[in-house]
């Protein structure tokens, strides 16, 4: 045990470096710069702006669109008295996003249902989404407005009836069934607020297993090119343990890693708006989420957490195994590459594809790959597909097994002397 | 007399390649004992099969009467192996890496501070040894990889060109702290290119070509035997 530590704590030191918490401590920074200052762009995109109106009209009906912006938090820059292509022009000189232009005989356009067209012009100073903002709003009082209307006229017309009615003749009642429960709600918004609750487990493990595979291909590959790994080779300590301080040390400094990459991550995502959206969709989704079943309890964490786990693990063994194959550390960061393949390709599927519904043979490609399981696990979970979360799991802990063997065969034979791949040097060269 | 290493009928494949064909040698206690030839002739194959780093093809190799392949943690408590191209954590400063090399074999605190202040003695490096490794130029990194190896006083040191990149005055001091080691009791088994260190050095050679053993004997033994004035007169001989 205590050659184990002794080894555990150099390969420790080796791996947090000066560079490496240079690196993080700039990830952790950068986010948070951009977080701070995409926070303060929505803030002031939320804010009260300035929008130009020319109101040609100076009728109920056009003051009635001026209330609902003003209500709507926009500050009105009357251009009233001049003429339209100046009140273009002055309204581009100045701080509006947009000018609205109601033309004259609006409001009796609005009685007579003969509509008028209403004109707005932006000015595109950035090409932001967020400083389009105003139309959007333009647009939706002016669709309250039409709705105001031509209420108006059909309760005028058929005073008997509810205009809601006569616009919309069917009405829909969305169910949401999951399993035996069922509950009120559309079936979008409750894929929405389950994707939007599992966002993070394969942000999460990607993060993971790509620092922490990097660390332990490294750390492999360093000893071979520092020439340090015969010496370790042959000092009193078991190969096993060498291959377990090493994919310790590399665990550790990944997960530790991982989680300030997360928490910058966080920072950046808070920052473009995303906890609030998050908080108002949880607020009215939790109720149906709650009827459906579809959280988790503790033992749903629990399973969630081993799936990680063994992933990660698997990662490791993987790892060390390439990290041998590399002759060195430029050949290392290439090594990395078929990892982080085998973690992606099942991270965008689980995007855009349903495992249930493609074909037998793409189904079983996805399963073989091990990192796919803790992608399914969350909605395995959901769904009460215990038997493919525990055959995902024991499959996992196989591959990890095998692995590890493998590893430690490497390990203790020739090849972790003799085995290696050459990236990017010819055969002539490197002899 | 007990050996400290016996080698029987060493062979050693890479593939189709034979590195050794069948060797024999062995290293007696307190002896300096040199495997010499030329580049590709099998002595760093030797020497790392001796180091348990490979694997045996065929044929035995015992370490004070236990078989090698079968007791390799056994073997790893009591030897020593300096790598021709060995390199120490860069990372490290000097008396870190000999500290973390002692740790593995001493049993306590006390023998671990043993071996560290007989390897600072040894490398002679003082105040150099608070930097980096990093730092070290070539000769003083060989010289605190000789010192890592020999601080344990192991019962059979393996050094593979034990004096590759140093100077001539360095390479004078190594050489006579191996054999200040051997008289207190460490056996060697080296191999060089250099015919003149392993005159200096060894009390029996072996001349080892294309992965068999030419000649074996002491290097006056050898000289006579080839009518030879030097080992490398010797060598053209027997490789004739």
């Amino acid at each position: 045990m205590k050659r184990f530590m002794n080894l555990l704590r150099k390969e420790i030191r080796e791996l947090v470096t000066a560079q490496l918490v240079v690196s993080l401590v700039f990830t952790l920074a950068l986010f948070n710069f951009i977080g701070r200052t995409s926070r303060k762009e929505v803030e002031k995109a939320m804010g009260t702006q300035t929008i130009a109106v020319l109101d040609l009209d100076r009728s109920a009906s056009s003051l009635g669109i001026v209330t609902g912006l003003e209500s709507a938090n926009f500050k009105i820059e009357s251009m009233e008295g001049r003429p339209k292509e100046e009140a273009i022009q002055a309204a581009g000189r100045g701080e509006a996003k947009l000018l609205l232009v109601i033309p004259s005989g609006f409001g009796d356009s609005l009685q007579g249902l003969a509509p008028r067209e209403v004109e707005t012009y932006s000015f595109m100073r950035s090409f932001s989404l967020i400083g389009a903002r105003s139309q959007v709003i333009i647009r939706s009082v002016i669709s309250a407005l039409n709705d105001v209307a031509s209420d108006r006229f059909l309760r005028a017309k058929l005073p008997d009836h509810d205009p809601d009615s006569l616009k919309n003749p069917i009405k829909t009642k969305d169910f949401v069934i999951v399993k035996d429960r069922m509950a009120e709600g559309s079936a979008n918004m409750v894929a929405g607020l389950v994707s939007s609750q599992s966002l993070l487990i394969p942000v999460v493990l990607m993060m993971i297993v790509i620092y922490s595979s990097q660390m332990v291909i490294s750390a492999v590959a360093m000893e071979k090119q520092n020439k340090t790994l015969e010496t370790l080779l042959t000092v009193p300590i078991r190969r096993t343990s060498i291959i377990t301080a090493k994919m310790l040390s590399a665990g550790l400094v990944g997960l530790i890693s991982a989680f300030v990459y997360m928490v910058g991550f966080r920072s950046f995502m808070g920052g473009l708006g995303a906890d609030e959206v998050q908080a108002a969709s949880g607020a009215g989704g939790a109720g149906i989420m709650r009827q459906l079943g579809l959280y988790f309890d503790t033992t749903g964490y629990i399973v969630l957490g081993a799936a990680l786990f063994l992933a990660i693990l698997v990662a490791l063994a993987m790892a060390m195994i390439l990290g041998v194959l590399a002759e060195d550390f430029r050949s290392a960061q290439n090594m990395i590459m078929p990892l982080m393949f085998m973690v992606m390709v099942p991270y965008f599927i689980s995007m855009f594809a349903d495992i249930a519904t493609v074909s037998l043979p793409v189904k079983i490609f996805i399963l073989l790959i091990p990192f796919s399981h803790p992608f399914l696990v969350s909605q395995n979970l959901y769904l009460g597909n215990y038997g493919m979360i525990f055959g995902g799991l024991a499959y996992m802990l196989v591959v990890f097994i095998v692995l590890v063997g493998f590893a430690a065969k490497v390990f203790s034979s020739d090849k972790i002397l003799t085995m290696k791949l050459r990236f990017g040097k010819k055969r002539g060269a490197a002899a | 007399m007990d050996m400290v290493l016996r080698v029987e009928g060493l062979r050693k494949t890479y593939g189709k390649l034979e590195a050794l064909t069948g060797i024999d040698f062995e290293v007696r206690p307190g002896e300096v004992f040199a495997l010499i030839g030329p580049n590709g002739a099998g002595k760093t194959t030797a020497l790392r099969i001796c180091a348990t780093l490979l694997t045996v093809t065929g044929g035995q190799v015992t370490f004070l009467g236990r078989d090698l392949a079968k007791e390799p943690d056994f073997v790893r408590e009591k030897i020593s192996y300096l790598p021709e191209e060995a390199g120490a954590y860069k990372n490290m400063k000097g008396l870190d890496y000999l500290k973390f090399m002692a740790a593995f074999y001493g049993r306590t605190a006390a023998e671990e501070k043993e071996y560290v202040d007989r390897a600072v003695g040894i490398t002679d490096l003082g105040a150099r040894l608070e930097d980096k490794v990093g730092t070290f130029s070539k000769g003083m990194t060989r010289k605190i990889l000789l010192a890592r190896a020999l601080m344990t006083k192991p019962v059979l040191a393996i050094l593979d060109e034990p004096t590759s990149g140093l100077d001539v005055l360095n390479a004078l001091e190594v050489r006579s702290m191996i054999r200040r080691y051997v008289k207190e009791g460490t056996s060697v088994l080296l191999s060089s290119h250099n015919m003149l260190e392993i005159e200096f050095l060894s009390d029996r050679v072996s001349l080892i070509d294309h992965g068999r053993i030419l000649d074996t004997g002491t290097p006056g033994a050898l000289k006579d035997m080839h009518k030879a004035n030097n080992l490398e007169e010797v060598f053209r001989s027997a490789v004739r």
